[in-house]
């Protein structure tokens, strides 16, 4: 609305039309928000590590070199690579409105997070095994916590794409599925590049 | 009473300063203080002077819009600017003067310094002397004119190390060594206690220093060398069980393991811990029951 | 893989046994009759004038950020008060256990309280004041004013808003449960390691501490991110970068520091929980573990968490002082930088906290330096706080004293900040009770700016005023009563009294230490002001109803809304022109000129959703605590339920009438914070294409 003021200029006071809260632009914004705390506590948790991580800290248990098989990793990391590679398939299947594309995308994406999690595990149980579990020194301790929170990640990004399945499937593509769907790939690429990090800082400066 | 007799010296103990290192650390509170005050003042002063001469009923000049102003701009900036830099340049400086692992203000002494080697346990201080074989619980008694050179690590938990008027404040941590330092050039008796809290146990963490003429310190040392309690590592560990020794009273030891120090330092690291019962630390109350009647024995 | 614990252990009931009822300490006994009347009596009245329904439609449910705003501030006073409790037995056990030959009342061999329940007491005082008070309070605050500032219909996330203030509440209500079952954590308020491991702290009371920050920290974050997304996404049009409120842009910075810093504190926390749940080596001393981790850790949120709350109280001190000098805010755009510089510096300062761990002088003059640097964009905020008084005209209303009088305590607490900035100094007084009384002066500086701004804002929420006559006692009173207590405080910190002592041998001390009791039973008088203040206030509120803007004086967008606020803040979204919007809009005459028609306005419904999360982390936490396995197990699946369940809810919210807002603008009661709103269907699907 428009009204003149003492200085003779026209000038607007109010604004018609809703200002919307929940947008999807609103929602990305908060998301990548949410992301930059959880890189907050990676950061944190790579600090642990850096000082965590020396052979006083090993308390006579093995070390970095001794645990971590960058090999074995390389392949982990293919399936997360691989993993983030089916998702970004189904986001573009979401682009051309294929409910089938992203469907399958996800589902992609789901088995190759689970292979990398029946890698993961097999490592760390067999830690457990021998006798390396996180209570034998304050190394191992933050060892899996490290990559323990990363798994974390991975196992609630795919109980997110279970539900989204369900969504998709029941809901098609409504406003509230698609901003899901966006925060969920950048949640996605979010705990691949933790990833790439653990893999760097972990197993290829500790294994060689 | 003896203890408490040391603190004759006055209320405020901080401005009675013994000793190089705390004389300088006096100097430059002041110094600070001082510095801070140019500023702080006038400010504190002009709040006080606007808003009375600005009050509504005063009718002052009034300029509503009045709110920038470069050379005000600068100055806002500039004054806690060079402020600052006085500040910082002092407190660089006088890092380096009182610096616990090897204070500059202390370098003049020529004498051969004293070491103490002191270990923290739930709730009581050890000292031990590695070179005379000689320890003691909660009295540090070291001779005038020679500095002293302290290093410090804890059974258990950990606590602060400080002598108000004399040293410096240092954290004694488990499984780690800490350094400190002090000098006196004049004797006399002085409250010391640890400043990080450490359990149920540590209102009663005190201990006595004694700064004593070099002559008292040598027969101090011999009485204490014919002490009839030895303390062996194996007797030290029976001794490090979770204690409160309410009146602080004194305890002697001779033939010290000299590398008692050493070996307290690498159990910790190992994992040993002298852990406190949860039953202990709630019936501290009953333990520091005898307080009254302990202290005033004393 | 978990450790094994000291004491019985069922599963049932995990830890949990009739004995860990406090009920042979008398304290503690007369607390839970006095809570119990107390909660009986809220509950009864609730429950008498048929308000249940009331109650759970318009507050526990809602997603209005006001109404959350208030109900932070409600939990953020009852929690001020329980840490004034803990404050008041806290002086008086060293008024009366100083010296040899003190007597004992109560079972305690000196005072009336015996050391491990003193050290409760202490722990108790600082978590609550920091992290459940003032925390709160300001949360609340910015809840409140930051979407009014900018012009906003309500926060970004509305629901989001909601479950931060259930899981704040759940965190409180640990804390408070934590006074009559079990114990609480007797180590300090900040964790002090390795008194926290489990050899010397195997009770429940560190791991209370512990869920009740890890649980509200989290509502912190989520707070901070909507925040963030609420200013940068829903300004008004016209609301650009440089005509923000210096409150909004505070509480922005606040955000970001909230959002970056407390992650690390769940860090530290979560490598805690477990060190003492599965027996890992992260901050023992032994077997690998690095004590120095935690310090760090916790002070690497520690300190950004003082200039969270301190930014707000500046942002405070920004509004009040313009409002009552009649005049712009001096040197807005600095203040702006001044207010970035030091959210920027509060990341490089954490060592101060431990300059007498041993480090090396280069490494403790670096944080030395780093930490004085802070006092620059300190010092210019001050001085521009001074010029804006210069040629203004100033009626000192309460908020205004509030104001003055946080200036002061500034004054003091920078003096003394940078007496403790410098290692030399702080190597004499470091955990002495100087330290102590440098931080009062802070928070009670940050105490102040809540006082002010509770008392500047109220009559915008509830469309009265509270009463000034008693308001200016309140205040007078409390500034007295922190005068008596922190100067005699600091005085004890040059006579070499250390923190946390729950028996004093020194009897020099005791002159100060009846000063500071003094000074204690005036803060209790102060209370009775504050009550009465409130009684005063509502008995009389009929006739005082007040317009937009009750002031006559006020300069931002905040105030250009009917007293109270409607629910849906502005009926239509105001243009910005100038900085002050309000102020521009006077001096031009046009404060007066409303809408010429309303639309429609789509509004968010009502949640259980958020109460019931803040129930299920309550539970959680509990079973945590008392680590009965399966209560902790069924609350988190039951808080993961639900937010699927939530996710698959089509709810959009509902329509108001343009009818409706015309009638509510023209009597602003009917939309008021306390008005009960008729039900309201939502749109359909169909509706919203």
């Amino acid at each position: 609305m428009a009204t003149k003021i003492a200085a003779g200029a026209e000038t607007l006071l109010w604004h018609h039309g809703a200002e919307g809260h929940d947008t999807i632009s609103a929602r990305t914004l908060g998301f990548w928000l949410y992301m930059m705390s959880d890189a907050l506590i990676f950061a944190s948790l790579f600090a642990a590590y850096g000082v965590l991580d020396n052979p006083f800290n090993a308390a006579g248990g093995p070390i970095a070199q001794q645990v971590v098989h960058p090999l074995e990793g390389f392949w982990q990391t293919i399936a997360v690579l691989g993993s983030v590679l089916a998702y970004s398939l189904a986001t573009v299947a979401l682009k051309n409105g294929s409910k089938i594309g992203v469907v399958h995308g996800i589902l992609g994406a789901i088995v190759l997070a689970v292979v990398f999690l029946g890698f993961e595990a097999h490592d760390l149980l067999g830690l457990i095994a021998q006798g390396d579990g996180p209570q034998r020194s304050g190394f191992l301790s933050v060892f899996f916590m490290m990559i323990a929170s990363h798994g974390l990640h991975m196992v609630f990004g795919i109980l997110w794409m279970l539900v989204m399945l369900v969504q998709v499937a029941r809901s098609g593509f409504t406003g509230d599925v698609v901003a899901r769907l966006l925060n969920l790939r950048l949640f996605w690429q979010f705990q691949a590049s933790v990833w790439v990090c653990v893999y760097v800082y972990v197993y290829l400066l500790g294994g060689f | 009473m003896l203890a408490l007799a040391g603190c004759s010296t006055g209320d405020y103990r901080l401005f009675h300063p013994v000793g190089a290192i705390a004389h300088t650390e006096l100097l430059y509170t002041i110094i600070d203080v001082g510095v801070m005050l140019i500023i702080i003042l006038p400010v504190a002063v002009m709040i006080g002077v606007f808003s009375w001469r600005y009050h509504h009923s005063r009718n002052a000049t009034h300029t509503p819009d009045w709110s920038h102003s470069l050379t005000l701009e600068f100055l806002v900036w500039g004054v806690p600017l060079i402020m600052v830099a006085a500040l910082g340049y002092f407190s660089f400086k006088s890092i380096f003067m009182v610096n616990p692992y090897g204070p500059t203000v202390l370098e003049s002494n020529a004498a051969a310094p004293l070491d103490v080697d002191v270990i923290t346990t739930d709730w009581q201080w050890i000292f031990v002397y590695p070179a005379q074989h000689i320890a003691t619980i909660d009295e540090l008694e070291v001779p005038a004119g020679r500095n002293v050179q302290l290093r410090l690590t804890s059974t258990s938990v950990m606590n602060g190390f400080y002598i108000p008027q004399l040293a410096p404040m240092i954290d004694v941590m488990p499984g780690m060594r800490t350094k400190d330092a002090f000098e006196s050039d004049q004797t006399g008796n002085f409250e010391g206690f640890s400043t990080d809290f450490s359990g149920a146990g540590f209102s009663w963490m005190r201990f006595a220093t004694k700064i004593v003429a070099p002559a008292d310190f040598d027969k101090w040392i011999s009485t204490v060398q014919a002490s009839p309690t030895q303390l062996s590592y194996a007797a030290f560990q029976k001794l490090a069980q979770p204690t409160v020794n309410v009146s602080a009273k004194p305890a002697y030891f001779s033939n010290v393991d000299p590398k008692l120090f050493e070996k307290v330092y690498d159990a910790a690291n190992a994992g040993v811990v002298y852990p406190v019962p949860a039953a202990l630390t709630k019936s501290i109350a009953d333990v520091s029951a005898q307080g009254p009647q302990a202290s005033a024995a004393k | 893989m978990l450790v094994q614990l000291q004491g019985p252990w069922s599963l049932l009931f995990g830890r949990l046994t009739l004995s860990a009822l406090p009920y042979d300490n008398p304290i503690i006994v007369a607390t839970f009759i006095f809570a119990a009347i107390a909660g009986a009596a809220v509950v009864g009245s609730v429950l008498y004038f048929g308000k249940l329904g009331y109650l759970w439609r318009e507050w526990i449910t809602t997603v209005d950020h006001k109404k959350i705003g208030v109900m932070y501030i409600i939990v953020g006073l009852v929690m001020l008060f329980r840490g004034f409790a803990d404050g008041l037995m806290i002086r008086t056990q060293q008024v009366m256990a100083d010296g040899p030959h003190s007597t004992g009342v109560l079972g305690a061999a000196h005072g009336f309280i015996p050391p491990f329940h003193f050290d409760q007491i202490y722990s108790a005082h600082g978590t609550i004041m920091l992290i459940f008070a003032a925390t709160p309070i300001l949360a609340g605050l910015g809840n409140i004013i930051v979407p009014l500032q900018i012009g906003a219909r309500d926060m970004a996330f509305p629901y989001m808003n909601a479950v931060s203030l259930w899981l704040t509440t759940a965190g409180a209500a640990l804390v408070m449960i934590s006074l009559f079952v079990g114990d609480f954590s007797a180590a300090g308020w900040v964790g002090l390691i390795p008194l926290t491991e489990l050899p010397y702290s195997p009770g429940v009371g560190v791991d209370y501490w512990m869920w009740a920050i890890q649980i509200s920290s989290i509502g912190t974050t989520l707070n901070a991110i909507n925040v963030i997304a609420t200013i940068i996404e829903m300004r008004a049009p016209g609301m650009t970068w440089f005509r923000l409120p210096v409150f909004t842009w505070t509480t922005l910075s606040t955000s970001v520091i909230g959002l970056t810093a407390f992650p690390v504190l769940g860090v530290a926390l979560a490598l805690l929980g477990a060190d003492r749940y599965l027996g890992t080596h992260f901050y023992t001393a032994g077997d690998g573990g690095n004590l120095m981790l935690y310090t760090n850790l916790f002070w690497i949120w520690g300190h950004p968490e003082v200039y969270f709350l301190v930014l707000p109280a500046f942002g405070i001190f920004s509004e009040i002082i313009p409002t009552f000098a009649q005049k712009a805010l001096f040197g807005y755009v600095t203040m702006v930088a001044a207010t970035l510089t030091i959210a920027g510096i509060s990341w490089a300062v954490w060592l101060h906290h431990f300059f007498t761990m041993g480090a090396g002088p280069d490494v403790n003059g670096f944080f030395s330096i780093a930490t004085m640097l802070v006092g620059i964009p300190t010092g210019v905020k001050v001085f521009n706080w001074l010029f804006t008084l210069y040629r203004g005209r100033l009626t000192f209303t309460t908020p205004m004293l509030w104001a003055v009088g946080g200036l002061f305590l500034l004054l003091l607490g920078g003096l003394t900040g940078m007496m403790l900035a410098e290692p030399a100094v702080n190597y004499t007084v470091h955990d002495s009770v100087f330290v102590i009384a440098h931080f009062h002066c802070m928070v009670l500086m940050i105490t102040f700016a809540i006082f002010g701004a509770v008392i500047y804002w109220f009559p915008k929420i509830f469309g009265f005023p509270l009463d000034e006559r008693t308001g200016k006692m309140f205040f007078w009173t409390f500034a007295i009563a922190t005068a008596l207590v922190f100067l005699a405080m600091f005085a004890l910190g040059f006579e070499g009294e250390t923190r946390r002592l729950d028996y004093l041998y020194d009897t020099d001390w005791k002159p100060m230490l009846v000063v500071e009791e003094a000074g204690m039973i005036l803060y209790l008088v102060s209370i009775l002001y504050f009550v009465k203040m409130l009684y005063v206030s509502l008995r009389d509120r009929a006739q005082n109803r007040v317009s937009s803007d009750p002031w006559g004086t006020a300069r931002t967008l905040e105030w250009m809304t009917p007293s109270p606020v409607p629910f849906y803040n502005f009926a239509v979204t105001p243009q910005v022109n100038a900085r002050d919007e309000l102020a521009w809009r006077r001096e031009n005459g046009l404060e007066n000129v409303k809408p010429d028609h309303y639309e429609a306005i789509h509004m968010p419904c009502n949640t259980a959703v958020a109460p019931i999360i803040g129930v299920l982390t309550l539970a959680f936490g509990f079973g945590m605590i008392w680590r009965i396995w399966w209560m902790a197990g069924f609350a988190l699946l039951g808080i993961i339920i639900v937010v699927i369940i939530r996710s698959f809810d089509k709810n959009l919210g509902y329509e108001l009438k343009p009818e409706e807002i015309e009638k509510m603008e023209n009597q602003a009661e009917l939309g008021g914070i306390v008005a009960e709103q008729p039900a309201r269907q939502p749109i359909t699907e169909a509706e919203a294409h």
